[in-house]
């Protein structure tokens, strides 16, 4: 934007660049699964993860933008249940944001279906004594459901701008922008208890509120009920893992990573690449380093980009389809009394299945659990079981080729040792667990726009993190194999490799992969068994070490973070132990009974 | 006044039942404010959807799944009083 233009417009009455000392600070704030991330990206231009449930947003984001002829900060927050009484963590964090000096206007985002829920917390936003707007977003969902809202009627009550949106479409989202400047403070007398606050907006909801008791959404209440009782919901959860494995395990594992990894890096790019470096690189030691058995393109990229990366992108993009359909909250109910004998309750699913997705991301998750005790379990399980989506890439890649048995005994016994684990922890580890109380959120045909782009930012973040921890790992292993140290770890291990876990000793330096990532020693492995250095039982063995390992380096700081040094490092050996361990006597017990697969 | 004009517990009601909240119980602090916090009081019309695996029910315009110690907490004055209500 030009001072010139500014310049123009400046004799008109409205300004169209207003200056102030210091941007103008406004935040969303809201109820978990209202819209706010949709919001921010429409107010701010910038993307925020927004998925169809609570908890999405697990960190306060901030965004920088010129609306309305002022520039602004837009502060998107998690969503909030309550501002008094007990709180989480987020609520915390809602907490000092609102009580900010500097914070110049506060945008709350309610669901139109769920006023009711938007109007408590507008009772104890008005505490703070910040002007404010009210969105009434997802209008067209409430018109859909019969419900019908007076919101002049309700502007004209609370004396606050109240507005209409449909963000996701960005109706309503200029007259937003236009009501920025007019924030009024809610003026409330002094209530405080919680039954205060109900009763206000229990008041509200009677007279501004009609429900017309047929809905148009008939699809959507068979369905939702199909999902969630055991008769059919059971046969359709099978039937969503089996259409993943179709689209991740068979077309992103197999069709898709030989395409990339026979067509293009075999064919093309690592030929190229040796060619040139035969060309221009004299000294052997460093064109090894790019282009040889370790070397930076030869194992490095191809590892990245030909074996995981198309697995990575057709996991995120099926998980973001399930993510945005509300399906997995879902899965809470068939999974409760599980983990509550894990000393979590069935909220737990949805780290456990971000988890799938991405342990560090998971792992950050954990916040939207209850007490630090469910946090911790959940942080341990993450880290023990649940495999990441790049390394389900190698899993899926490697067994699929061999046979459904050898998949299913690797989940079984994964799955039955995270139980084992979770069992004896809630028990061992001292704290309570907190009580299943769980929102389900509607369910919806997911936006593709909104997949495509989550996909998209999700994919370039694995690029980002894992790309540099794979060249890094093949710098390693190239280092210690010239300098003699991969064969003394290798001699080292063997007791252990060999003997324990009767794997070739070559795997020794597929483990010193495994600890920088785990599914970069399970990219590894894939190799071995191409090569035929592993027979089934081997191939199951390794990994099913390696999907109990702790899943990388990222994972292990984002542990540090959210749970301090020792616990993480207490995580860290407790998971390493079990790994070999359950490793160690599986060997046994599949050589001992004579399994092949 | 018969048996079903009381207030009847949240976990002890059927599928398809319909009513109207009338108080959670205070014994657990935690619990009651959540449930709060989540739309769950006095006056909000409730509808039993399901009891197994776990108890799930609308709250006004809101889908919960709760477990069983917490659908005991909940007082519900049932609309219509029904004769499958055990």
């Amino acid at each position: 934007m030009s001072c010139a233009q500014a310049a123009v417009r400046d004799e008109s009455a409205d300004p169209f660049l207003t200056l102030r000392s210091r941007p103008r600070r406004i935040a969303l704030v809201g109820n978990a699964n209202v819209g706010k991330s949709v919001l921010f990206g429409r107010l701010t231009g910038q993307y925020a993860v927004v998925s169809n449930y609570p908890g999405t947003t697990v960190a306060v984001t901030q965004g920088r933008a010129v609306i309305g002829g002022e520039v602004c900060d837009v502060i998107d927050t998690p969503g909030i249940t309550a501002l008094d009484g007990a709180l989480s963590e987020d609520e915390h964090v809602s907490r000092r944001i609102l009580e900010d000096d500097d914070l110049d206007l506060v945008i709350q985002v309610a669901d139109a279906r769920n006023i009711r829920r938007g109007l408590m917390l507008t009772s104890q936003l008005a505490a703070f004594g910040r002007p404010m707007l009210l969105v009434l977003n997802m209008i067209d969902e409430a018109h859909a459901h019969g419900v019908e809202i007076d919101t002049a009627g309700l502007q004209a009550e609370l004396g606050v701008p109240v507005l209409e949106t449909v963000a996701t479409e960005g109706r309503g989202v200029p007259e937003v922008r236009l009501a920025l400047g007019h924030g009024a403070v809610l003026e409330r007398a002094g209530l405080q208890s919680p039954r205060d606050h109900a009763r206000w907006a229990h008041d509200l909801v009677v007279k501004f509120r009609r429900v017309r008791p047929h809905s148009a959404v008939r699809w959507q209440e068979r369905l939702s009920r199909a999902v969630r009782e055991p008769l059919t919901g059971l046969p359709i959860l099978a039937l969503v893992l089996y259409v993943m494995y179709l689209a991740v395990g068979v077309f992103g594992a197999q069709t898709l990573v030989g395409l990339i990894e026979n067509g293009v890096f075999v064919r093309y790019i690592n030929p190229a690449a040796i060619a040139l470096a035969d060309q221009f690189i004299p000294w052997e030691p460093v064109r090894a380093l790019f282009v040889g058995e370790y070397g930076l393109i030869t194992m490095g990229m191809t590892y990245a980009i030909a074996i995981v990366l198309p697995v990575v992108a057709t996991f995120f993009l099926v998980f973001g389809f399930l993510e945005d359909s509300g399906y997995i909250p879902r899965l809470a109910i068939f999974s409760d009394r599980i983990f509550r004998a894990m000393g979590l309750n069935g909220k737990a699913v949805l780290p456990m299945v971000l988890g799938l997705g991405c342990d560090t991301m998971a792992t950050m998750t954990t916040r939207v659990l209850g007490t630090p005790k469910e946090r911790l379990i959940a942080v341990l399980l993450l880290a023990l079981g649940v495999p990441c989506s790049a390394q389900l890439a190698t899993i899926l890649g490697i067994l699929g080729g061999i046979s459904f048995a050898a998949l299913i005994t690797l989940f079984g016994v994964v799955l039955l040792q995270m139980f084992i684990v979770g069992f004896l922890a809630a028990r061992a580890l001292p704290g309570e667990r907190s009580e299943f109380i769980m929102e389900l959120p509607p369910l919806r045909w997911p936006q593709m726009r909104n997949i495509v782009r989550k996909t998209a930012i999700r994919v370039r973040w694995y690029l980002g993190e894992a790309v540099p921890l794979f060249l890094l790992g093949t710098g390693l292993l190239f280092v210690l194999s010239r300098t003699g140290g991969l064969t003394f770890v290798t001699r080292m291990a063997e007791p252990l490799v060999s003997g324990l876990l009767g794997l070739p000793p070559q795997a020794a330096g597929v483990f010193v992969m495994g600890f920088l990532r785990r599914d970069y020693g399970a990219a590894g492995l894939f190799q071995l068994a191409h090569a035929g250095q592993l027979d089934a039982v081997q191939a199951v063995v390794a990994l099913t070490v390696m999907t109990l390992f702790v899943p990388c380096v990222a994972n292990f700081l984002m542990m540090v973070k959210e749970q301090r040094l020792r616990p993480a490092l207490a995580i860290l050996g407790v998971v390493t132990v079990i790994a070999i361990g359950t490793g160690a006597v599986l060997n046994l017990v599949l050589r001992g009974l004579h399994v092949t697969f | 006044m018969s048996p079903s004009d009381r207030p009847q517990r949240l976990s002890s009601l059927i599928a398809g039942t319909r009513g109207r909240v009338v108080r959670v119980a205070l014994d657990n602090r935690d619990r009651a404010e959540r449930l709060t916090a989540l739309g769950v009081t006095p006056g909000a019309p409730i509808t039993v959807l399901q009891r197994f695996p776990g108890v799930v029910f609308q709250c006004d315009q809101t889908e919960l799944a709760v477990e069983p110690a917490v659908a005991d907490a909940i007082f519900v004055d049932i609309d219509e009083p029904r004769d499958q209500v055990w």
